[in-house]
């Protein structure tokens, strides 16, 4: 699958850690969510592909006690079939859900990765 | 109608990521919405942008009925205007017809962490140098954060002003591209306790005293750094004014928006501290005089204002400065106790809702210090 993922840690701030192969891969992440507001679920079919947002599975939260998002923006033709925020979820956590239980904690944040 | 002449300041507020910015503006700004505050209140907040007004409007209605905190601020800066206009209608001679207020807000990381995309790069770059026109700017330190390092507060105060000042570092070749000091920028640097409801026996001399004590070296190295990047370091206060901010009490599950400390200095310390502080400045012979000028010009409109002086027509800053002169400037800047009260009062009978505010703006810092939530720099 092709993905942008943004997140937060426990100490480190929001930031993307998938960039989809994007040199610069913000405009794209802003052009998805520009109609999301502040909601805390989102699923919406984009120009890109789609945008799907839901906090975290296990409830982590960052520093200042704020339930940690995770917000993904899914390229082409990889958001066919998605019709609910469950759906997506379902497809989009196991491809991460490593790579946050290690990196939650650390003091710094993973360096980004296509 | 549009203002005949708006009186603007602005402020910039760093603090890092959690450390409570986005919760403050809202905090402030759902507070001027409140019937309690419109109703014995001459003037009326209002977002120059009617989409900010709401979502701050929004974020503070989401703490004060169902507990839920604004949510974070990522990638992008916003800055909000915020206009005071007087009631009723101004009387034809007033030369000031509103107040504004610029805040800038942006995602506390930027500080601590390099950005994960050009764009957001340029962002950063574009919003510190905005900031920069700021008179006043606010650094936070998270309540939260001392206590979650009790015993060891020095880790957290430590990291938090190298963070600062390496950010500052790191931007000097994009904020001086000519390699020129800068003569705008932010000369009032006002540590402020967020979340001070965590620490309800800390007052304004005891944070001074923590922050002073526990990392004093690491404050006069983040002096020093903004020394490199400022045009005459002797007009420059950085750790001599403090203030404590709690925007509400957050209990489990309930935030208690009207109980709050310092929110409504916000606006008091963006338009009185350049006031005092300029004008004093201005006057020290050792400053270059386009640099004396434009402490000056920063205040002029303000110290007219409460002095009772009529404006000339606008024209340019130096012209201005020299038909008002530094004499009103400085009566102005030291009104005080009850000549500020009497100042006050004649100007609400006179209905000069301006002034009436500005002296308002005064007595509000004269109180907090009585009650040592603010601690203001003698110099």
């Amino acid at each position: 699958m092709t993905y942008l993922w943004a997140t937060r840690g426990r100490s480190w701030g929001f930031r993307l850690l998938r960039t989809g192969g994007l040199d610069d891969p913000l405009p794209t992440y802003e052009a998805a969510f520009a109609a999301a507001a502040d909601d805390v679920e989102v699923w919406q079919v984009t120009a890109a592909g789609g945008a799907l947002r839901f906090p975290d599975p296990l409830g982590r939260r960052d520093r200042s006690g704020r339930v940690i998002p995770h917000d993904f923006v899914l390229l082409g033709g990889d958001a066919a079939g998605i019709t609910s925020v469950e759906e997506g979820r379902r497809r989009l956590w196991p491809q991460v859900e490593r790579v946050f239980a290690a990196a939650y904690d650390s003091p710094a944040p993973p360096t980004p990765r296509p | 109608m549009a203002a005949k002449r708006t009186l603007e300041q602005q402020i910039a507020v760093f603090g890092e990521s959690g450390s409570g910015k986005t919760v403050l503006l809202s905090s402030f700004y759902g507070a001027l919405q409140e019937p309690a505050f419109l109703d014995r209140s001459v003037y009326r907040v209002s977002a120059d942008d009617v989409g900010q007004g709401i979502r701050l409007h929004s974020n503070y209605l989401g703490m004060r009925d169902d507990g839920r905190r604004p949510a974070l601020t990522a990638f992008a800066s916003t800055a909000y205007r915020f206009s005071a206009t007087f009631r009723g209608t101004s009387p034809k001679k007033a030369a000031v017809d509103a107040l504004r207020l610029v805040w800038h807000d942006y995602p506390g990381e930027w500080f601590a962490e390099s950005p994960s995309s050009p764009t957001e790069q340029r962002r950063r770059a574009d919003t510190f140098r905005s900031m920069l026109g700021a008179d006043v700017a606010l650094l936070l330190v998270d309540a939260q954060r001392l206590i979650d390092e009790a015993g060891q507060e020095e880790k957290y105060l430590r990291l938090l002003l190298t963070n600062i000042r390496n950010g500052m570092l790191s931007l000097r070749d994009e904020l001086l591209p000519d390699g020129k000091p800068l003569q705008d920028f932010p000369r009032i640097w006002v540590l402020a306790l967020s979340k001070s409801d965590l620490l309800p026996d800390m007052d304004v001399y005891a944070f001074r005293d923590l922050v002073v004590g526990k990392a004093g070296s690491d404050l006069d190295a983040l002096r020093r750094a903004v020394e490199e990047l400022v045009e005459s370091t002797e007009a420059l206060s950085l750790g001599q004014d403090f203030v404590l901010l709690s925007s509400a009490r957050f209990d489990a599950g309930t935030i208690r928006v009207s109980d709050r400390v310092g929110v409504d200095l916000v606006h008091p310390m963006a338009a009185v501290l350049p006031l005092e502080t300029h004008v004093r400045w201005a006057s020290l012979k050792t400053l270059p005089s386009k640099v004396a000028d434009a402490l000056l010009g920063s205040v002029d409109g303000m110290a007219g204002v409460l002095a009772g002086h009529k404006l000339p027509l606008p024209g340019p800053l130096g012209l201005l400065v020299g038909l008002l002169g530094p004499d009103v400037a400085k009566a102005a800047a030291e009104l005080a106790g009850g000549k500020l009260k009497d100042a006050h009062a004649t100007a609400l009978r006179r209905k000069e809702y301006a002034a009436a505010t500005l002296a308002a703006f005064k007595m509000a810092l004269e109180r907090a210090e009585k009650d040592k939530v603010l601690l203001r720099s003698p110099r």
